[in-house]
């Protein structure tokens, strides 16, 4: 081979990189009896292992292998799989997803397996429910509340009130609560003369461009909307939705209770970070953030209800399903680990080990217990999840939209952009890649 | 590397040890073949073969759920309207121009300081290559922290001289000059090693010759070292050129192609196109484009150094 062949080698295989991954074959399928059961959540495996045993068990002669993903590879490997008819027989579905993978008929119908949907947390039932019928066992369910750090809340001398509310004038008792929280170098807070916003040594709060536990809670607490209807649009750039979305970013740039959007958004975002760090007193996220949280920590952590704003409180609930591929060559077996898995027997396992809510919120208590005896009360996301909840946007094509929807909303956490605009903006780039 | 002529290969070598050429050629000899087969089989499995897959899906529509469509030339006439891909395509261009000359300089650089005798020259020449070593996703992270405005070293340090440094990432006009120095900074010390080993090549009788007719350090460098190092220069342009083309890991990690898309390379749309979007037929027609981009970039690159003189000094 000459030298110019070798260089047209070099340079096609350089060309082709990206999508040559595309050709790897599946591994889902596999031998008489064995099902496959795929994750992507290394942590919960542990718990997955006690659930699957427990089903070995009750149903010898079928095994259960687990196969973990991780996240960045799981959705790619899943359609490709999907594609060459190898899925696996069972595997974890997410909301933004769902829409994709149900409407191209991948999913089997469990309406049967699930008996009683009313007993499952009802945004999690709604999010994977399609034409009428349930298409993957409710899992788990993640509301979104106020992490805070106690002992900053002590160093500011102020107290968790009971309830707190916000409005996009910056009325309510969240946003004093927030002054007194953030104080500089030389001790003094957002508001009084001389507060420098470049030498912050804690900050009361963290608003930052993350869809599923800021701006779109501020929307719906608002009065407003994100999508027109379940498998419909985008529509969140009416009036109330731009309120609350300007709210979120004055949190930053006009009141300066919040770290900068340089230091913030994604994909270098360090909220996370520098509350774990001790610089963030109140820190709105997800429950299932937790297990990552709390051990790295070395301060106590208490959890409080998110505030109520114009049109009460209204929280983002997440939860998986447990899907079952369609054309699964074990039809029946996979059936019966469904039917297992929706049981309190499977679900029981994941609560009392502090993972996740299970779905099936008559065990709700499985895991607030696990949690009281970590030294936080988790309470208060159950009653968030009893009261007005949404779920994340049921869109076919939402891993194409969210792309632009995080871009667009970086610009206007930075100030770049006005609120109005980036709204209009991700709503229209966010629909054209809509299906 | 240090002797191979670039200008004219050998048409053959003599082979005196061999049986007589004419003896030979009467029949077909196939133990070199079965010796290249192997690679021939990667070639051909992993190069060669994807390539006219990709090539023939850019030819269809297909959302992979969906079962593919043949469209002809449709995905190409879409590429020849779309904004985003042109302005990738800028972006890419800016990003190759932001890291090549910059890197290639300070590599040669490097070389040339670590080719002389002094204390501690091998510590030095494997401390410059340690970067290359690191994994471009972790490096990613770790210069996003350096890169952080407000708790992050750079700033810090730049605060010490009074001077209030940028949103480095979070700033349109920062951020690709950023993730550039990240590649910089990463691949000049393994290229060092290239031109270090094309400087060791260099008969030092050249350099005691030009010293004795009284030629300066830098007439040396101009018309001895440059010259000689052509085949060496090659070789790191063109490899760091298609590398430079197919960035990806560090954006990924440091600004998913962010501020407002000005970080967004090609590579980046492709993937975006074809693993967020699943549309695989425009993501194939884009790679087929960026494999061009590249083709003609090598081709004038070969071009230029064949109408250089190349010294065969073996």
């Amino acid at each position: 081979m000459n030298r110019t062949t070798r260089l047209c080698a070099a340079v096609l295989s350089g060309a082709l990189l990206g999508l040559s991954a595309a050709c790897g074959g599946g591994t889902g399928g596999s031998g008489d009896g064995e099902l496959v059961y795929r994750t992507w959540d290394e942590q919960q495996k542990k718990g997955l292992e006690k659930v699957m045993a427990a089903f070995e068990k009750k149903n010898p002669g079928i095994k259960v292998k687990i196969e973990l993903l991780p996240w960045d590879q799981y959705w790619t490997k899943l359609t490709a799989d999907v594609v060459a008819g190898t899925a696996p027989d069972v595997f974890w579905m997410s909301v933004p997803q769902f829409p994709e993978f149900v409407t191209k008929g991948v999913l089997a119908d469990v309406s049967d397996v699930v008996k009683d949907p009313s007993q499952y947390n009802k945004n999690v039932v709604q999010s994977y429910t399609y034409k009428g019928k349930l298409y993957g066992v409710p899992k788990d369910w993640g509301a979104v509340g106020l992490l805070y750090n106690k002992d900053l809340f002590k160093k500011a001398g102020v107290e968790m009130p009971e309830k707190l509310t916000w409005a996009p004038d910056g009325s309510g008792t969240f946003l004093p609560l927030l002054r007194k929280l953030t104080v500089d170098e030389s001790g003094k807070h957002p508001g009084e003369s001389g507060f420098n916003a470049k030498q912050v040594k804690n900050w009361g709060f963290a608003s930052w461009n993350h869809y599923q536990t800021q701006w779109m809670n501020w929307m719906v607490s608002n009065g407003g909307k994100i999508t027109d209807k379940p498998f419909g649009k985008f529509a969140f750039n009416g009036p109330k939705e731009v309120e609350a979305l300007k709210w979120g970013v004055d949190l930053i740039n006009k009141w300066k209770v919040s770290p900068p959007a340089a230091q913030t958004n994604p994909p270098s975002a360090q909220a996370t970070e520098m509350f774990q760090r001790g610089q963030v007193a109140i820190f709105p996220a997800n429950n299932a953030l937790l297990p990552f949280v709390q051990p790295e920590a070395n301060f106590k952590i208490g959890a409080a209800a998110m505030p109520e704003g114009p049109a009460g409180r209204a929280v983002n609930i997440n939860g998986l399903s447990e899907a079952v591929y369609a054309k699964s060559k074990h039809p029946e077996e996979a059936k019966k680990l469904a039917r297992f898995l929706a049981t309190p027997a499977a679900q029981k396992i994941m609560g009392e080990d502090g993972y996740v809510f299970p779905a099936l919120t008559s065990l709700n208590h499985t895991y607030v217990d696990y949690w009281k005896k970590k030294g936080i009360d988790v309470q208060p996301y159950v009653e968030e999840s009893e009261g007005k909840t949404f779920n994340l946007p049921i869109v076919s094509g939402f891993s194409a939209a969210e792309k632009g929807l995080n871009q667009n909303m970086n610009s206007v956490y930075l100030g770049r952009t006005s609120p109005q605009d980036g709204a209009d903006k991700a709503v229209q780039d966010g629909n054209a890649k809509l299906k | 590397m240090k002797t191979t002529t670039i200008a004219k290969p050998r048409e053959t070598a003599p082979d005196t040890t061999g049986p007589a050429p004419a003896k030979r050629r009467r029949k077909l000899n196939l133990t070199p073949y079965l010796f290249l087969a192997p690679s021939l089989f990667g070639v051909l499995a992993f190069l060669l073969l994807p390539v006219a897959i990709v090539a023939v899906v850019s030819l269809f529509k297909w959302e992979l759920l969906d079962s593919p469509t043949f469209i002809g030339l449709e995905n190409y006439r879409k590429l020849a309207g779309d904004g985003d891909v042109r302005h990738s395509l800028w972006v890419t261009v800016l990003y190759v121009l932001l890291s090549i000359p910059v890197q290639t300089v300070i590599a040669l650089g490097l070389a040339l300081l670590l080719n002389q005798k002094i204390r501690g020259v091998k510590f030095f020449r494997a401390l410059f290559v340690v970067p290359w070593m690191a994994t471009p996703i972790v490096m990613g992270v770790v210069w996003t922290w350096i890169f952080d405005p407000a708790n992050g070293a750079l700033n810090k340090f730049l605060g010490v001289f009074g001077v209030d440094g940028p949103n480095w990432l979070s700033d349109t006009a920062f951020a690709l000059p950023a993730v550039a120095a990240v590649q910089v900074w990463q691949y000049a010390g393994y290229n060092m090693l290239f031109f270090l080993a094309g400087l060791q090549g260099i008969p030092g009788e050249l350099y005691d010759a030009a010293d004795t007719d009284g030629a300066s350090k830098l007439r040396q460098f101009v018309h001895i070292t440059l010259p000689l190092l052509n085949p060496t220069m090659f070789f790191v342009l063109v490899t760091n050129i298609i590398g430079s083309f197919q960035v990806y890991d560090t954006l990924y990690v440091m600004t998913e192609g962010g501020p407002d898309k000005s970080t967004e390379v090609l590579n980046f749309r492709i993937v975006q196109t074809a693993f967020q979007e699943f549309d695989f037929g425009y993501a194939s027609a884009m790679a087929m484009l960026l494999f061009a981009l590249i083709l003609v970039f090598t081709v004038v690159q070969v071009r230029f150094f064949n109408r250089r003189t190349t010294y065969d000094i073996s």
